[in-house]
């Protein structure tokens, strides 16, 4: 049996046997550990955010409905929605829903004919009975009228996008707030535009 | 002193510089570098087609094989009685089942909307042939779908939305064609044989309408009756010999629509009712004064009218057109020599019943149609009104049961509608509320489904822009 003089024996040999001053080395050890850790985290944070996917407001031309809002809502002045056009849906029509007010006297170039308030859209003759239609952006304002007449009567190939360089992406985009189909949303900044041809109904691209 | 001088100096320097920008403000114009829109900027080019010389009838191709002959017709645009309503006793499917729809056959076609038209067992179809460039007629049997012989003629057209637009119309002696460029041709019924044929834009100078001719040529008592719109407004002519018997004069230049003529009876008095771009008109249609005009008003103009005008037997007449121009119900009146017209009812498509390309129908005293897509939140539904007020829907759809630009009519008292993709919708008819029975896909891939549908013998022929399928609905 060991007496209480035999414990202290045995203590006092562990004691000599283990390392001097460890105690300060455990917490050394566990102070870099940490500080490695820290630094790890924060490296892998920036890497994330310098590397990691970006998102951007984009509209969704087959749920948009042609409220006009786009030109007045947007914190851009004109608006950061433009018309743009998806020329392989294009019918190239002398009778173009999307360039003629209803029952235009003619089939001209004419202001008084032109559906577009600021004359931004072009209409080109290019062959006996085709008529190209091209975008001028700097003119858009957003008001989606010639987007309504393509939709009402043609091919849909008119469309609202967000310009991602006229865009500020805000935070909380004041046309989304308001538009009144929810056709606004986040899309992955990669990836930014929604245009009819290449982009579908069912959302595939 | 110098102060003194300073203000007054000052007062001096800035009258001066108030002149000065007065003189400048006046000057200046705001607007100089305004670009203005004027006509002619698109350059439009001007067509050489209709110097193109087109030999009608000139192609024949026949197969020489067997039919079976059957009891039935859908001989033209609308049926028999241009009321899109079958009048035949055959009882048809109201519900597919489980096996779908048995489709009989299937054959490919130009890009188009030209419907059917069914004769005794004998389908009749105008086809454009982008490999040929020509427009054929196309004779096929109904229960087979085999091809009997085509007749036709080279001729250029281009895709505009599709080539093909229009239905024949068959007698038991002729067949009556139109053209996407206004080439008219009469034939044999029975042979295919050519009979005679018009260039109605080389003869009448004629605006070709958008998209291609739309109008279904009429045959009205051997007598085939065209609205020509240019140098004459419509032309009656002999289906036995081509020779023209009337011609109704065209002082205000009206032109040819997509609407296609419809035969009413008024007051004793049969007429030929058109709706043309410039007007509508009321031409008489038989005795010594046939091709005379009996009314005609230019309340109703818009620049494309495809639907047809409904007829009633009060003497309304419902008219329709798209492209925002909504309708209008007009009212005629008159004791069986003279007549005239009044305008009772016109709104935006928005407003009431409206339709941009089929032509209503007219059941039990009521009106049914499917509104187009302008019209608001009840946009593609199909509604039905009371032409006391057409305004005022009895009953319409609802939100989950829109349709598109595709053709409908009422066959064993039931209604059948065709959508854009080529899904087929069977109804209860009803003038209380929406009844629907059955709903089956049947063009696989459909698309642009808007030619108007056929049915005689309980085959139901119909297509999209590409195919045509012959469904067998008998029970």
């Amino acid at each position: 049996m060991l007496n209480v003089n035999s414990h202290k024996q045995i203590r006092g040999i562990e004691m000599e046997n283990s390392p001097k001053n460890s105690r300060r080395d455990f917490i050394k050890k566990g102070t870099r550990l940490s500080l490695l850790l820290t630094l790890g985290a924060v490296g892998g944070i920036a890497a994330k955010h310098l590397t990691g996917e970006k998102y951007v407001w984009q509209i969704d031309p087959f749920k948009c409905t042609q409220c006009g809002r786009c030109a007045t809502s947007c914190v851009m002045s004109p608006s950061a929605v433009k018309c743009i056009h998806a020329y392989d849906l294009c019918g190239y029509c002398d009778l173009c829903g999307g360039y003629l007010k209803p029952d235009a006297n003619q089939r001209s170039t004419a202001a008084e004919n032109q559906l577009c308030p600021t004359a931004a859209i072009q209409r080109k003759y290019i062959e006996e009975p085709y008529f190209e239609y091209v975008i001028d952006e700097s003119l858009c304002i957003g008001c989606a009228k010639c987007v309504k007449g393509c939709t009402s009567f043609g091919n849909g190939s008119l469309h609202l996008q967000i310009i991602q360089n006229r865009c500020l992406n805000c935070n909380e985009c004041s046309i989304a707030r308001l538009c009144p189909s929810e056709a606004i949303s986040r899309v992955k900044a990669s990836n930014p535009y929604k245009v009819k041809g290449s982009f579908t109904k069912e959302g595939k691209s | 002193m110098i102060i003194n001088k300073i203000l007054k100096y000052s007062v001096y320097l800035c009258l001066a510089v108030s002149i000065l920008a007065i003189i400048w403000w006046l000057m200046k114009d705001p607007t100089s570098r305004f670009t203005e829109s004027l006509p002619g900027l698109d350059k439009r080019g001007v067509s050489d087609t209709v110097s193109e010389n087109i030999e009608i009838g000139k192609i024949f191709e026949t197969n020489a094989l067997q039919y079976k002959e059957m009891s039935e017709s859908w001989p033209r645009f609308r049926g028999e009685r241009l009321d899109n309503i079958s009048v035949s006793p055959i009882r048809l499917k109201e519900k597919f089942g489980p096996k779908g729809a048995d489709i009989r056959w299937t054959i490919p076609l130009g890009e188009g909307h030209s419907g059917a038209a069914i004769y005794k067992g004998l389908v009749y179809v105008l086809d454009y042939n982008e490999k040929e460039k020509a427009d054929l007629l196309r004779c096929f049997s109904l229960t087979e779908g085999k091809e009997l012989w085509k007749r036709g003629y080279h001729v250029t057209i281009k895709r505009n939305h599709g080539m093909s637009r229009t239905i024949p119309s068959i007698t038991e002696k002729y067949i009556l064609t139109m053209g996407p460029r206004c080439h008219v041709m009469c034939l044999d019924r029975a042979s295919g044989n050519f009979r005679w044929g018009i260039d109605v834009a080389k003869e009448y100078s004629v605006e070709i309408p958008f998209w291609y001719t739309g109008q279904c040529p009429l045959i009205d008592n051997d007598i085939a009756v065209i609205a020509t719109g240019g140098k004459a407004l419509m032309i009656g002519v002999s289906c036995e010999t081509g020779k023209k018997l009337w011609e109704t004069p065209n002082p205000d230049g009206w032109k040819m629509s997509h609407s296609s003529i419809i035969p009413f009876t008024f007051e004793g008095r049969k007429m030929f009712v058109y709706s043309a771009i410039g007007g509508m008109v009321g031409i008489a249609a038989d005795g010594p004064d046939a091709g005379k005009v009996l009314w005609k008003t230019p309340a109703w103009n818009h620049s494309v009218v495809a639907p047809s005008p409904v007829c009633m037997p009060d003497g309304k007449i419902f008219i329709t057109a798209g492209y925002g121009a909504g309708a209008m119900l007009l009212q005629l009146k008159g004791n069986g020599v003279n007549f005239t017209i009044e305008v009772v009812q016109q709104y935006l498509p928005r407003f009431g019943l409206a339709s941009e390309q089929q032509t209503p129908v007219f059941w039990q005293g009521h009106l049914f149609g499917i509104l187009p897509k302008d019209a608001g939140t009840l946009r593609n539904q199909f509604v039905c009104v009371d032409p006391a007020d057409c305004k005022k829907m009895i009953w319409t759809s609802g939100q989950t049961a829109r349709f598109g630009l595709g053709p409908y009519f009422i066959a064993d008292n039931k209604f059948f509608i065709l959508d854009d993709e080529g899904t087929l919708t069977i109804l209860k008819p009803s003038t209380s509320k929406y009844i629907q029975l059955d709903q089956i896909k049947v063009i696989k891939d459909g698309a642009d489904a808007w030619a108007p549908m056929a049915i005689a013998n309980g085959y139901l022929v119909l297509r999209d822009s590409k195919t045509m399928v012959c469904i067998n609905m008998n029970l």
